[in-house]
């Protein structure tokens, strides 16, 4: 059997409610370092709301009550005390509709590592500009045009763009939301090989509702229904032989 | 039905519908055109002002001054005699009727007229000069058409005799129309040919001003506050609803507000632009906050999102991000208001602002008009040439708030092309 790797981020018995309305039921996953997760399952399953719980980014939402566990590296991070600013340093996101700045490339790239306090100089901004374009894959198409707006570029530059500056601050983990969903086959398939590239180095956790997505490009797959996270292991085995039937409609395509 | 006649009522109700659409826009503009050029008509002919041409001699006898005579004293010497000497000068005149009704064509400032000249060159000692006199508000409004000259002797201000010699400075053109810098610099006046809107100005601009410093920082803030750090619950629904309530209150209640607090209680100076300021300013907040509030909500939250994402903390993310793509809607939203604060008449009539002042304001906390209160003081006015000049009043008004209105729409096209 294959080694697996460290884990990352461990949840325990997490619950997550919107006002009455619980959202999400006792979830435990382990998610694992270096590795690409993929989160599968029907609209409103809550595949979305349980990776916003790891970037504390559903502080947003008023209603929004969370409990339970969820630790990084070991450090329980659901704590009021805990500095989401720093959190989300480590913890970076990618959402569904891609969101540059309505700023310069360079402007987006930048903003995260000033914020933070990275690059003091401009020399060392412009290499880290430079380096999260590359690692993006992006650097070609955009160097000689870092001044324009990033929300003149096309939609799959545009969440390229967004996955730079995810990278820009160096962070851990990355989350991605349905990072494909408004984006044509193209443009996905250079996603998927970034996301590939990208888990040498980060914890790539990805919600999609496309199902070929998550085997191309996840080790571990996660399955959720209703709230509850109704089975997860490796990838192949998930697609392959499930054990749980509900597993089994839904990947064959019974419900959904 | 059939469905031929079916489709047909279809076409014929999007015809009619055409047709209504037409006719409302068509009757709409036919009332502005007629408001234009209403106010057109009246007003146009106050920028201009009648003058006579007068041979002023500073005659050094009658004057009792020395050349190289110092400011002070010109200003405080009498041009009284040579004034009345160089204006009987215009006409033969029989008697002292005669020459009474010669002195009553001109302004009652033709003293000043003549002082001004010699202080403007002090060397006119002992020598003539031609001056273009100012003539009365009966004249100068028989010069411009205005005056009906036809009526009964009885029933005109103007006598027979005044006529008489108006006819002859006609003929040789001694009676002339020049541009009307009275109407700019001067503060109220009794007579018409002397008042301008110098002094309403002055107050609407200071008005304005400190309706804008006040206004616009709380307001904005206020917005930022109520829209992105407020939790949702119901006091901030309650502040909402109030905001909303408060915009729709009439003017004058904020006039009865300001007069009792900042007039009564706090003993502000009365008729200021000061307390204008301040009552506009309450009056413009709930106005501002709510074009504020709209254009933050218009920001689409995935911006306020992708910001946090990369560890902004919501200060962070509403300044750097949100507030600027605000800014456009917040500043032309700040404009409207200001414009409608500019044209608002009723609170600034209770706060004192509707008093007769002569002078202009040289700060905000003396006594002032303001230009919607100066519209109103000369309408209720008797004299034949506060007709114009209330039109012109309204026009200038009217030009304000359209290059106000044109800069709201001109700053939010602007910054708003700038991404898209």
């Amino acid at each position: 059997m294959e080694l697996m790797n460290n884990v990352k981020i461990k949840s325990k018995n997490l619950n997550v409610y919107y006002g009455e309305k619980q959202a999400l039921f006792d979830v435990n996953l382990d998610l694992n370092e270096k590795e690409v997760t993929a989160l599968i399952g029907p609209s409103g399953c809550g595949k979305s709301t349980f990776i916003r719980c790891i970037n504390r980014m559903n502080d947003v939402i008023d209603i929004c009550k969370v409990s339970g566990n969820i630790e990084i590296d070991g450090v329980e991070i659901n704590d009021k005390n805990l500095d989401v600013v720093s959190l989300r340093e480590r913890v970076g996101m990618v959402f569904q509709k891609p969101n540059p700045f309505p700023k310069s490339i360079y402007d987006n790239i930048s903003y995260g590592p000033k914020i933070h306090g990275k690059g003091e100089t401009k020399s060392e901004l412009d290499e880290i500009v430079e380096n999260s374009l590359k690692k993006a894959a992006l650097w070609e198409e955009v160097k000689d045009r870092l001044d324009e707006p990033g929300t003149g570029l096309s939609g799959g530059q545009q969440q390229r763009l967004c996955i730079a500056r995810a990278i820009s601050v160096n962070p851990e983990v990355i989350l991605m939301d349905e990072p494909c969903s408004a984006l044509d086959p193209i443009a996905t398939a250079k996603i998927e090989e970034l996301i590939d590239e990208l888990k040498k180095t980060y914890t790539i956790v990805i919600v999609t509702h496309s199902m070929a997505q998550a085997v191309r490009v996840s080790q571990k797959t996660g399955f959720f229904h209703l709230g509850k996270l109704i089975e997860v292991g490796k990838t192949e085995k998930i697609f392959k032989n499930p054990d749980n039937k509900m597993t089994q409609d839904y990947i064959t395509g019974r419900f959904g | 039905m059939t469905k031929e006649q079916r489709l047909k009522k279809r076409h014929n109700a999007e015809k009619r519908f055409r047709f209504y659409g037409l006719a409302s826009i068509f009757f709409a503009l036919l009332f502005v055109l007629i408001l234009v050029h209403n106010i057109f008509s009246k007003g146009s002919s106050a920028f201009m002002k009648t003058a006579i041409n007068v041979e002023v001699f500073y005659d050094k006898d009658l004057l009792e001054l020395e050349p190289g005579v110092s400011e002070e004293e010109i200003l405080e010497a009498d041009f009284f005699d040579i004034t009345i000497e160089s204006l009987l000068k215009v006409y033969p005149a029989k008697n002292m009727d005669e020459e009474d009704a010669l002195i009553e064509l001109f302004t009652t400032d033709a003293e000043i007229e003549i002082k001004k000249a010699f202080l403007k060159n002090k060397n006119l000692i002992g020598k003539k000069i031609n001056l273009e006199i100012t003539a009365s508000d009966d004249i100068d409004q028989l010069h411009k058409g205005n005056y009906p000259r036809d009526l009964p002797e009885d029933r005109r201000r103007i006598s027979n005799f005044q006529l008489e010699i108006y006819d002859a400075l006609v003929e040789n053109k001694t009676i002339n129309k020049n541009f009307n810098n009275y109407f700019f610099k001067n503060g109220d006046s009794r007579d018409p040919e002397i008042a301008g809107i110098g002094g309403a100005l002055v107050g609407s601009f200071y008005s304005i001003l400190i309706c804008l410093l006040l206004a616009f920082p709380v307001a904005v803030l206020a917005s930022i506050y109520l829209e992105e750090f407020a939790p949702k619950n119901k006091i901030t629904d309650f502040i909402e609803i109030n905001i909303n309530n408060l915009a729709a209150v009439p003017s004058i209640v904020y006039g009865l507000l300001a007069l009792q607090i900042l007039l009564a209680t706090i003993q502000l100076p009365r008729s200021t632009p000061l307390v204008a300021g301040i009552t506009l300013a309450l009056m413009t907040l709930p106005r501002i906050i709510i074009p504020c509030r709209a254009s933050l909500k218009a920001v689409p939250p995935s911006i306020r999102e992708g910001a946090l994402a990369v560890g902004a903390s919501k200060f962070q993310s509403v300044f750097h991000h949100v507030v600027p793509l605000a800014l456009p809607g917040t500043l032309s939203g700040t404009i409207i208001g200001l414009a409608q604060a500019l044209g608002e008449t009723a609170p600034l009539i209770l706060i004192g602002m509707v008093a007769f002042v002569v002078d202009i304001p040289s700060t905000p906390i003396d006594p002032s008009s303001s230009l919607p209160v100066q519209v109103y003081l000369w309408s209720e006015s008797a004299e034949r040439g506060f007709v114009e000049k209330t039109s012109a009043t309204i026009m200038m008004l009217l030009s304000f708030l359209i290059v106000m209105n044109f800069l709201a729409v001109y700053l939010r096209q602007k910054f708003e092309k700038r991404w898209n």
